[in-house]
């Protein structure tokens, strides 16, 4: 029965001197736990953790800045090709545009050739023509001389040989 | 013949149960039963305080310590003690021969050494991962090991889920040692009255007090204005409720550690009774019914005692968390500042876009 009073070494009862044992040992307990034991541990986790918040962090920002550089990568990608597009259109356009200058060019000159050909020749062919003219006269006059020194005086010849060479044009 | 029918019965159910514990209460029984034929089993002598340390095979006597009369007496077991002529035994343990009153009776009792071991545990843990971390594994890298990691998982969940849970944020670091502490040092003393042979310090409403004051002094201690404020001014209520509230307020601040003391106490002193006395039942068949009958039904009380070693597992966890989680909350709900100010402005103002 003693067991369950209070007091008497019982159960419930509350032991002084075994209660100031066990209040100096945990409170010893707790200071050196609170001084030296605990504090490192805490840090060190502090430290970890804030180690491992930063490397996140700092990933975090990392990935987004990759991504950043790709989204701008893939736009100066596609800006390049509109405009490399653009130029080759633009080249293809200007060789068009060459290629038609330089054939009009050609064909002009093609046919300034041809026309300045025509020129010459029609020239030529006066000239000749002239010169056959002259050279005919000269011949005639100098046949009808012939044949005045022998009958006639040579102007009335040259006359009538002129006056048939009019006609001779004429006809021609 | 009925005391060798008794211990062809220990030894049986010694190779069931694997259980020190039986053969020392068997030892205690046939002593018994040679004194007096009052019990066949001591189950109280397997929870109270005693004044040796068991151990399976030995029981090593304690000093004892007195303080009678202003001096100090100091003896290396209780037989010196009686040996030297000042002290003698008697129904309430040692008195003084002459008749003096001993004013403390500091001896190292067993709960004692149960408590040094399980604060000594938890100082050799602490301390080995504490070097590891002082060394940079955990620091800088990864916890290595069972024991760190092990260590890690209590520490971080002491510290997250307990201390800065309950305990303002600004203020939650400083408590974190003491948290752990007693997780730490309530666990193993929990788990050591798992042992057959040894028992609970938890077990002991001395141990169990003496925590809960520490825990009471911490909170008062950190308590914040607004804690006394609650406790004897109650803004916001009419001043003649005051005649009523403070004084349950004041019984309010006693009541935590109270509960916190019993609860744990009563938790593992129960668990040890029931375990004693389930396999008590084996000696109290065969006192009543003989050796058979006993050894028979030792199966099922054996077996109904795994059960419950289970259960006294989990509880002496939960019970070591419970106090822990119990003390981070009264610590917490003291320390907590209450901003009444900006708690009407908020109201007032919820009325307002009300209306």
């Amino acid at each position: 029965m003693q067991y369950f009073l209070a007091g008497g070494g019982g159960l419930l009862s509350f032991e002084t001197g075994f209660g100031i044992w066990v209040l100096i040992s945990t409170l010893l307990f707790l200071w050196a736990m609170n001084k030296w034991l605990v504090p490192p541990i805490m840090k060190a986790l502090k430290e970890r953790e804030a180690t491992i918040k930063t490397s996140l962090e700092s990933a975090e920002k990392a990935l987004a800045r990759a991504e950043e550089v790709s989204r701008d990568n893939e736009k100066a990608l596609k800006e390049a090709e509109i405009a490399a597009q653009k130029i080759r259109k633009q080249a293809i356009e200007e060789a068009e545009l060459l290629r038609t200058e330089r054939i009009e060019k050609s064909k002009a000159e093609a046919d300034k050739l041809l026309t300045d050909a025509r020129h010459v020749i029609e020239q030529e062919k006066k000239r000749a023509l002239n010169e056959l003219r002259n050279e005919v006269a000269q011949l005639a006059v100098e046949g009808a001389s012939i044949i005045l020194k022998s009958e006639l005086d040579s102007a009335k010849n040259r006359e009538l040989v002129n006056s048939y060479i009019e006609d001779l044009t004429k006809s021609n | 013949m009925s005391k060798l029918m008794r211990r062809a019965a220990a030894i049986l159910l010694f190779l069931l149960a694997y259980s020190p514990d039986v053969i020392a209460a068997d030892a205690t029984d046939a002593t018994d039963v040679n004194n007096d034929q009052e019990s066949v089993i001591d189950v109280m002598g397997k929870v109270s305080n005693h004044d040796y340390f068991e151990l399976p095979w030995t029981k090593v006597y304690l000093p004892r310590i007195f303080l009678s009369e202003g001096e100090w007496h100091v003896y290396k077991s209780t037989k010196s003690a009686v040996d030297s002529g000042e002290f003698e035994v008697s129904e309430a343990g040692l008195v003084r021969t002459n008749g003096a009153e001993i004013t403390l009776d500091m001896s190292i009792s067993s709960h004692l050494i149960y408590v040094w071991m399980g604060l000594l545990l938890t100082f050799i843990i602490t301390f080995l991962v504490g070097n590891r971390y002082k060394s940079g594994v955990g620091r800088t890298t990864e916890p290595k090991g069972i024991l760190q990691n092990m260590f890690e998982v209590l520490f971080v969940f002491i510290r997250d889920d307990i201390a800065k849970e309950f305990i303002p944020h600004n203020k939650y670091e400083k408590f974190v040692p003491y948290l752990f502490t007693i997780f730490m040092a309530i666990t193993f003393m929990n788990l050591f009255g798992l042992l057959p042979w040894a028992a609970a310090a938890t077990a002991n409403l001395t141990v169990t007090a003496t925590l809960a004051m520490i825990t009471f002094v911490l909170t008062q201690v950190n308590a914040s204005k607004d804690h006394w404020r609650h406790v004897f001014v109650f803004p916001g209520v009419p001043a003649w409720t005051r005649i009523i509230l403070t004084p349950v307020e004041v019984l309010g601040l006693f009541t935590k550690p109270f509960s916190l003391a019993i609860r744990l106490f009563a938790n593992m002193l129960s668990g040890k009774i029931m375990i004693v006395c389930i396999l008590g039942l084996i000696f109290v068949f065969t006192d009543l019914f003989g050796a058979y009958v006993g050894v028979g039904s030792g199966v099922f009380w054996v077996l109904l005692t795994t059960a419950l070693y289970f259960l006294k597992v989990l509880v002496a966890l939960i019970q070591a968390y419970v106090f822990t989680l119990l003390s981070a909350v009264f610590i917490g709900m003291a320390a907590e500042e209450h901003h009444h100010e900006h708690d009407e402005t908020s109201v007032a103002h919820a009325q307002n876009v009300q209306t």
